[in-house]
């Protein structure tokens, strides 16, 4: 009895600070330091058992907390300090029936002591658990929580290799979809579908745009929720789009309309014309092509398949990437190289923001980043100075990939370690951080790089409000999902991914498209006798059944579009 | 006199002897022993386990994307030994090591050259040389790319600039220029280590052998070759070794410059090796083929200090 008056206390005291912020009585510096104060309490509650040990206590506990904790909130009258309050409501009070409010709920008071070890892509993407999700999960629940950040190859990586040291390091990791098949059959995640049985409101589930509800699905079990919308659409320049002069001058040359291209052929035919018309002022595209840029491999899978091409033949698992499919790939691809911003092959993903937002290109397929970027939303935070302001500020349009089919590329999927000593705490971490309304808050974040994949982030008024076309951006990307084509998810990605890599960059330097096509069946055959002929065989049928393999099994194709207004 | 006190001395001992415990007596026999087994067990566990296992490693199956670990003969050599991005990496660590070691050794002899007699300004010119020395190679790799990445890096515009018309290199991404760019970080980075060992040579150099090949009327070329070379020998020999053991290995500059880029053109061995190891986990492949070029390299090394003893023993 003596632990519960505490508890209730705290719990009283919780509710009181929040409903004063709620209510506009209290600043955010008022109501942080109190959570700070409750939170600390709540932490250190089951380790002391006296109330004389427990002032001395305190005062350490607490000194520890306040230096990791900080959450970053908004002012209330923000679209995101609005999103903010509403994530914070609905992990306290209401509704009691949502996964936020279940995950809180479970960990509260019997993870006190725990520590969870989250690891995360190093920079922009690491920011948001340490301003905001991992400090407020740490108020809520008096869980601790440390970030390690690692390079993207190392998200990966690092968490085999402290899988096989048995180390235990880990309790949450951040990993692409991809990687799922690898590192499911590999022991290192953990399935989690008795406890998304036990604590996940369905609706919570269902509320995934139904490409994100299936990538996190292997062999029939889930190995984690999605957790960024990393799908590939087109940002184009609707001032270069909607001059008449260029208009009636491409119109009188192609005989074609002038308009945001649909194939990929009309893409560098497109931009080719804009160089031509108004370079070195824009450029008609800017691609990152960079060895490692990460690009290659995305823009290489989706256009491969738009074209007809198939990675494996299904019955010898010879690959086919040296086809007519792969030629025509790679030409397109060339021609859209040569039409692009000088040294283009020379950018990584940041490079061509640069470019981009500087206004020196027509277009640019990227990663949905790029809308918020493109209208100086991002550039508020400090944290994403590295990208220049924005002078194309209200002149961007948002359309799914030329050829219809836009690479979901990589995004990340919360998965639980095998090894974490704490599986169950870890879980209710990630259900709670990807539950819609603390998501939402996370997708909204001006530094963050974790893009919208709920349909309650795409249909979000406060969402739609933070600039005049974000609701076009939105709606855009929900529709980019419904015809968005997936990695190769099989065991060995990693292995196919780097060999596209190697032969773009090698075809960029000058190598004769169809050698490097050859040389990379050549290697691709090779890592498939590696991994074995009729594992992989059996690896690519599950592929095969999965939403979003190839452009026949989108989930427009499957019938489960989702059309939002 | 010595013998009386001898022989006293050892009647004592054996009398201490005869008192002695069989644990006192086997304590003191084997002492030293028990006083270097730490050490010994500490340098077992740290070198020789893991080469041990990593032999094993080498002729297992150790790979995270296949189960188990089954006995593989030789078959973890032979995919290093069939794989051309293996091979292709040896080449280009050969012509990176030539031309890196090559031109630092040139450079440096002629610095050290330069700078052998004190003159004003000479100790902010070594300071200013010896700097790179205490950078970290990841460090000088990422400024190498920033200053030659394209279209924003500012080499190209400087050269624009010097040449009076517009310079567009692709530095990172296009041949021969990626070597290039490689072989200038890393002579920047490296050029001062030679200079330094055979600077310390020079200064060795006794004096008279000059003054008396001045009195028998030889010029400066003789004076270099037929005195400051062969007495340089050693020290060019030991620095030339160390930088070939560094050179060797090269990845940072490469891992930050190129990502052994375009294609595989830029992969050295040590790339290779970490790419297949550690973002592949294919690690019995990678293992076998750093015994391979272990192999190789002891080799050419073994070649290298036989003759720096030959030249010391000389």
């Amino acid at each position: 009895m003596d632990e519960m008056i505490p508890n209730e206390e705290h719990e009283r005291a919780l509710t009181r600070e929040l409903d004063a912020w709620l209510a506009g009585d209290h600043s955010r510096r008022h109501v942080l330091a109190a959570l700070l104060g409750i939170g600390a309490g709540a932490a250190m509650l089951p380790a002391t058992a006296g109330a004389a040990n427990r002032a001395g206590f305190l005062g350490r506990q607490q000194g520890q907390l306040l230096e990791q904790a900080a959450v970053e909130l908004a002012s209330p009258d923000t679209p995101l300090g609005k999103a903010q309050a509403d994530a914070v409501t609905a992990s306290t009070k209401t509704p009691t029936d949502g996964s936020a409010y279940r995950a809180v709920a479970a960990a509260k008071g019997k993870y006190n002591n725990v520590s969870l070890a989250l690891t995360y892509e190093a920079g922009l993407q690491a920011l948001e658990p340490r301003n905001f999700s991992g400090p407020l999960w740490q108020q809520l629940t008096g869980m601790n929580f440390s970030v390690v950040e690692l390079a993207h190859p190392d998200l990966y990586s690092k968490a085999i290799t402290e899988h096989i040291a048995g180390s235990g390091a880990y309790d949450v990791l951040d990993i692409e979809p991809a990687w799922i098949p690898s590192l499911a059959n590999g022991g290192v995640i953990a399935p989690v579908d008795e406890y998304v049985k036990k604590y996940m409101n369905e609706a919570d589930l269902n509320d995934y745009h139904p490409l994100f509800k299936y990538l996190p699905l292997y062999k029939g079990k889930r190995w984690g929720f999605f957790d960024d919308g990393d799908q590939l659409e087109l940002y184009y320049r609707t001032d270069v789009f909607g001059d008449p002069k260029l208009k009636s001058a491409y119109e009188a040359k192609y005989k074609q309309p002038y308009r945001v291209p649909t194939t990929w052929d009309e893409y560098s035919q497109v931009a080719q014309f804009i160089t031509d018309q108004l370079a070195p002022n824009v450029y008609g595209a800017v691609h990152f092509r960079k060895f490692g840029s990460p690009g290659n491999q995305y823009a290489f899978c989706q256009q491969f398949r738009v074209n007809g091409g198939v990675f494996f033949d299904a019955k010898t698992m010879q690959a086919q990437l040296a086809t007519p499919a792969g030629i025509t790939t790679l030409t397109q691809m060339i021609a859209a190289n040569k039409a692009s911003v000088p040294g283009n092959d020379d950018l990584d993903a940041v490079a061509a923001w640069v470019a981009w937002l500087t206004g020196k290109s027509a277009m640019l397929f990227s990663w949905p980043p790029t809308g918020r970027m493109s209208e100086n939303y991002s550039q508020r935070s400090k944290a994403i100075n590295f990208v220049p302001a924005s002078k194309i500020v209200g002149k961007v349009g948002y359309a799914v990939m030329p050829g219809k089919y836009g690479e979901m590329a990589s995004g990340f999927v919360k998965a639980i370690s095998a090894d974490s000593r704490n599986p169950e705490a870890a879980y209710l971490f990630a259900q709670w951080q990807s539950s819609p309304p603390v998501s939402l808050v996370r997708v909204m974040l001006p530094y963050t790089l974790r893009d919208p994949y709920r349909i309650s982030h795409y249909t979000s008024p406060i969402y739609r409000s933070l600039w005049p076309s974000a609701k076009d951006y939105l709606l855009n990307l929900a529709n980019a999902a419904n015809f968005g084509i997936t990695d190769l998810i099989m065991p060995g990605w990693q292995d196919y991914a780097l060999t596209l890599d190697r032969m773009c960059t090698a075809v960029w330097a000058g190598k004769n498209p169809k050698a490097a096509l050859e040389q990379a069946d050549s290697e691709w055959n090779a890592t498939t006798r590696k991994i074995g002929v009729d594992a992989q065989r059996a690896a690519y049928q599950e592929f095969l059944k999965g939403v979003g393999c190839y452009p026949d099994h989108t989930v427009d194709a499957m019938g489960q579009a989702v059309h939002l207004t | 006199m010595s013998g009386g006190i001898g022989a006293h001395g050892l009647a004592g001992q054996g009398a201490r002897q005869e008192g002695r415990s069989p644990l006192a007596t086997w304590s003191e026999r084997h002492i030293k022993w028990l006083l270097v087994a730490p050490a010994i067990v500490l340098i077992l566990a740290i070198t020789v386990y893991p080469l041990g296992y990593s032999v094993w490693v080498a002729f297992v199956n150790f790979d995270f994307l296949i189960p188990g670990h089954a006995f593989v003969g030789l078959g973890n050599f032979a995919a290093v030994l069939g794989d051309p991005v293996a091979l292709h990496s040896v080449v280009v660590t050969a012509i990176f090591t030539v031309a890196d070691v090559g031109l630092e050794f040139a450079l440096g002899l002629a610095l050290a050259l330069a700078l052998e007699k004190t003159f004003r300004g000479r100790g902010v010119l070594m300071a200013i040389f010896v700097v790179p020395l205490f950078i970290a190679p990841v460090i000088v790799g990422q400024f190498w790319s920033l200053l030659l990445q394209r279209p924003f890096g500012p080499m190209d515009y400087i050269l624009s600039v010097i040449l009076r018309h517009p310079v567009t290199i692709s530095w990172l991404t296009e041949f021969p220029w990626d070597f290039i760019g490689i072989i200038l970080a890393d002579v920047w980075q490296w050029t001062s280590f030679i200079l330094v060992i055979l600077l310390a040579g020079l200064a060795g150099i006794p004096a008279e052998l000059h003054e008396a090949a001045a009195i028998d009327g030889a010029g400066g070329w003789q004076n270099f070759r037929f005195i400051t070379l062969p007495q340089l020998v050693p020290m060019i020999l030991l620095a030339v070794t160390f930088r070939l053991l560094g050179a060797v290995n090269l990845f940072d500059t490469i891992f930050m410059m190129t990502g052994g880029g375009p294609g595989t053109s830029t992969y050295t061995a040590a790339y290779y090796l970490y790419q297949t190891g550690f973002q592949q986990f294919h690690l019995s492949q990678a293992t076998a083929g750093s015994w391979l070029f272990l192999i190789l390299v002891s080799v050419a090394i073994f070649l290298l200090v036989r003759r720096l003893l030959k030249v010391e023993e000389a």
